[in-house]
């Protein structure tokens, strides 16, 4: 088994950092799953859809150098689990590096190392190492390891400006646990939250629906509000530090069931799922 | 007639000097207050004596200064001397220099006082339109403690920006204890400490290396990889937002204390960690800073006697600090002495304290692993003695940092 990969470029390092930092954050233990032409970040113990959960995918593009060996020719893929903070912590100290590199390595123990090289303000170079403790998991518990496959979401909706949703979703985590999040295919969007003594609601609308989501919707009725009831910090705790401008963000509904909200940027996806409460 | 302290300082300057109860703080949560003609000292020990900090202010670095000891005519007709003896709660002092920006732009000037003979420190603050808010602090009186630790004679020096010190700790997460300073004549590297990686399985092992050129002086005598206690670096780190100075680091093969001071004129820090001592079988906490016994009582009888105590104990530390390889001889019957005098050294401290200012040592009992210790200041008669296991139990040497 072999993996190694360098990223040099500065967008695709701040990015990096920005996955490693988001997937540490909804996550304790992290599956990292290296493919042929990706990195995967998956929750550790993920047993179905009962618990919110966080999938990353870093596809090779942003690496510079990127050489990997799998198990075997027929399983091509190494999975490593680790303790998310450490990752987020090694790739925080290559804030403005100019070069980090990732090696699975043996020493004592199988280690993911963390390269990275700094340039300090005289312009000498500083050199930073991280060995990371992994376990590698074995070919038996690698299913646990895929995101789910599900059927078509029933509505389909691009989100609205981050900043706005984050701003309001944490006002609302204020006053309550829950809230409701409502989408059509019309591009309306409504967020809701009741308690005994105040109902706040906020209506989005024109925000466009992605066009692969044309399916039918339950009852076929475009106008018709898909609704799913979820855990108000889960959300909060992924729409928070979220700097980067994705190129698509949107959100799927499956109706009472489940939320899944999706971010792309270059060749970094995220992928968050939250179940109804 | 007592020992008695007063100064005053500027809103500035009390930023400095609550950034340097802050650093302390990290250290102890106790703090001496011990005036003298090179200034006002705040010193502090850890709980397992293995970390002491001290801040020492100048007299011209407050607007006012005063200070004097109490000069007794004792029965043998010996003059002695009775200093402030002084010892604050962290907790009592700390809170009072809170909000330091705020502090700086609204007071107008602060007071300091306290006699030896009240019970309490009397801090100030006048303000603006005649406001003024007084702080009185109760105090236990305690002998301070000193170090001496001459930077001059160690092989390694080094200076450093706070900002390298700053950016080295970040890496490091907070359930490290333990950090490895590794030098060679050209680079500088921090690196956890391979004892504790091998404890925990699910330690991360971090190391940073640095080009000799980002310091502002590197001198470097041997190859060298010291182990210390890391928490106590932040505390030096909190100080130095205060003052612009760089950083020194003085220290030499391990198990000798590692000294980390700044120096701007008219605030001198230094803090000095005890270090892991080089020895594969040993337990992995860092040395005690040894505590030796010293000295004649009659030494210390004269009020001059600092002065040859402090000779003694340099030429002894300059002695058994020869530049050296890693693994001399020297260095393992030293720490096995050093094994001997650790714990029943303390446990006869703690234990009878009439005791212990009968026995003297002789030099060949002082290990370079220690910080050597001396009665501080001069306590001599009989009465003193009793007054001082009534009052405490703990260490109640001076000590005294020497930069000659």
């Amino acid at each position: 088994m072999k993996f190694r990969a360098k990223i040099t470029g500065k967008g695709c390092l701040e990015l990096f950092i920005h996955v490693s930092c988001t997937v540490a954050r909804l996550a304790k233990v992290c599956v990292l799953r290296v493919r042929p032409d990706s990195l995967c970040f998956s929750p550790a113990g993920f047993h179905g859809l009962r618990e919110a959960g966080l999938w990353c995918e870093v596809r090779r593009g942003a690496f510079q150098q990127f050489r990997m060996e799998g198990v075997s020719e027929d399983l091509d893929e190494i999975h490593l689990e680790l303790t998310a903070e450490h990752l987020s912590r090694a790739a925080r100290s290559a804030a403005g590096a100019c070069s980090l590199k990732l090696q699975l390595t043996h020493r004592r123990r199988p280690c993911l190392t963390v390269a990275v090289e700094l340039a300090s303000s005289l312009g000498r170079a500083r050199s930073v190492v991280h060995e990371l403790p992994v376990q590698v998991l074995p070919r038996g518990a690698w299913r646990a390891c895929l995101p789910p496959s599900l059927r078509a979401a029933d509505a389909s909706i691009y989100l609205p400006r981050w900043r706005t949703l984050r701003s309001i979703v944490e006002r609302m985590a204020n006053v309550g646990d829950h809230v409701l999040v409502e989408a059509n295919l019309r591009g309306r969007m409504t967020l809701s939250m009741e308690t005994e003594v105040v109902s706040i609601k906020s209506y989005f609308k024109n925000l466009g629906n992605p066009p692969e989501s044309a399916g039918a919707p339950p009852n076929g009725d475009l106008e018709s509000m898909v609704q799913v009831r979820v855990d108000n910090r889960k959300l909060l705790q992924f729409l928070e530090g979220q700097q980067i401008n994705p190129t698509v963000a949107l959100c799927n509904i499956w109706d009472n069931s489940l939320l899944q909200l999706v971010l792309v940027q270059e060749d970094v996806s995220l992928q968050y799922f939250i179940p109804a409460l | 007639m007592a020992a008695m302290l007063k100064c005053v300082m500027s809103g500035s300057q009390v930023k400095v000097f609550g950034k340097a109860v802050q650093a302390l703080s990290r250290i102890s949560d106790e703090l001496w207050l011990d005036p003298s003609k090179k200034g006002l000292a705040l010193r502090c020990v850890n709980s397992s004596r293995s970390a002491y900090g001290c801040v020492l202010f100048s007299p011209v670095f407050f607007q006012h200064y005063q200070w004097s000891d109490l000069v007794k005519m004792s029965e043998n007709e010996l003059d002695t001397t009775l200093n402030l003896k002084c010892k604050l709660g962290m907790k009592s002092i700390l809170p009072i220099f809170r909000c330091l920006n705020s502090l700086e732009r609204n007071i107008e000037k602060c007071k300091i006082f306290t006699r030896s003979d009240k019970c309490k420190v009397v801090i100030q603050f006048f303000y603006r339109h005649g406001i003024k808010r007084t702080h009185n602090i109760c105090f236990q009186e305690s002998q301070p403690l000193q170090v001496i630790f001459d930077k001059n004679v160690c092989t390694n020096t080094l200076m450093i920006q706070p900002r390298l010190l700053a950016d080295a700790i970040v890496l490091f997460t907070s359930s490290q204890e333990e950090v490895t300073l590794a030098v060679t004549p050209l680079n500088f590297c921090l690196k956890s400490s391979n004892e504790e990686s091998m404890d925990l399985s699910n330690a991360v092992y971090s190391e940073m290396f640095v080009g000799s050129d980002e310091f502002d002086f590197f001198q470097i005598g041997m190859d060298t990889e010291i182990t210390f206690c890391f928490k106590e670096l932040k505390g030096i780190l909190t100080f130095s937002e205060a003052t612009h100075a760089p950083i020194s680091i003085y220290f030499d093969f391990p198990g000798k204390p590692l000294a980390l001071s700044i120096d701007d004129m008219l605030v001198e820090a230094n803090f000095i960690l005890a270090t892991l001592a080089d020895e594969p079988s040993r337990a992995s906490s860092p040395q005690s800073l040894c505590l030796s016994q010293k000295r004649k009582r009659s030494d210390l009888i004269k009020k001059k006697a600092g002065k040859n105590v402090t000779s003694q104990a340099l030429e002894c530390i300059s002695r058994k600090a020869a530049p050296r390889r890693l693994y001399p001889k020297e260095t393992l019957t030293n720490i096995s002495a050093l094994e001997n005098c650790g714990s029943p050294a303390m446990k006869r401290v703690n234990g009878d304290v009439s005791e212990v200012s009968e026995n003297s040592v002789s030099n060949t009992e002082e290990v370079p692993g220690s910080l050597c210790l001396r009665k501080g200041k001069s306590e001599a008669s009989l009465n003193y003695r009793l007054k001082k296991s009534l009052i405490e139990k703990s260490l109640i040497y001076g000590i005294s940092i020497e930069n000659s």
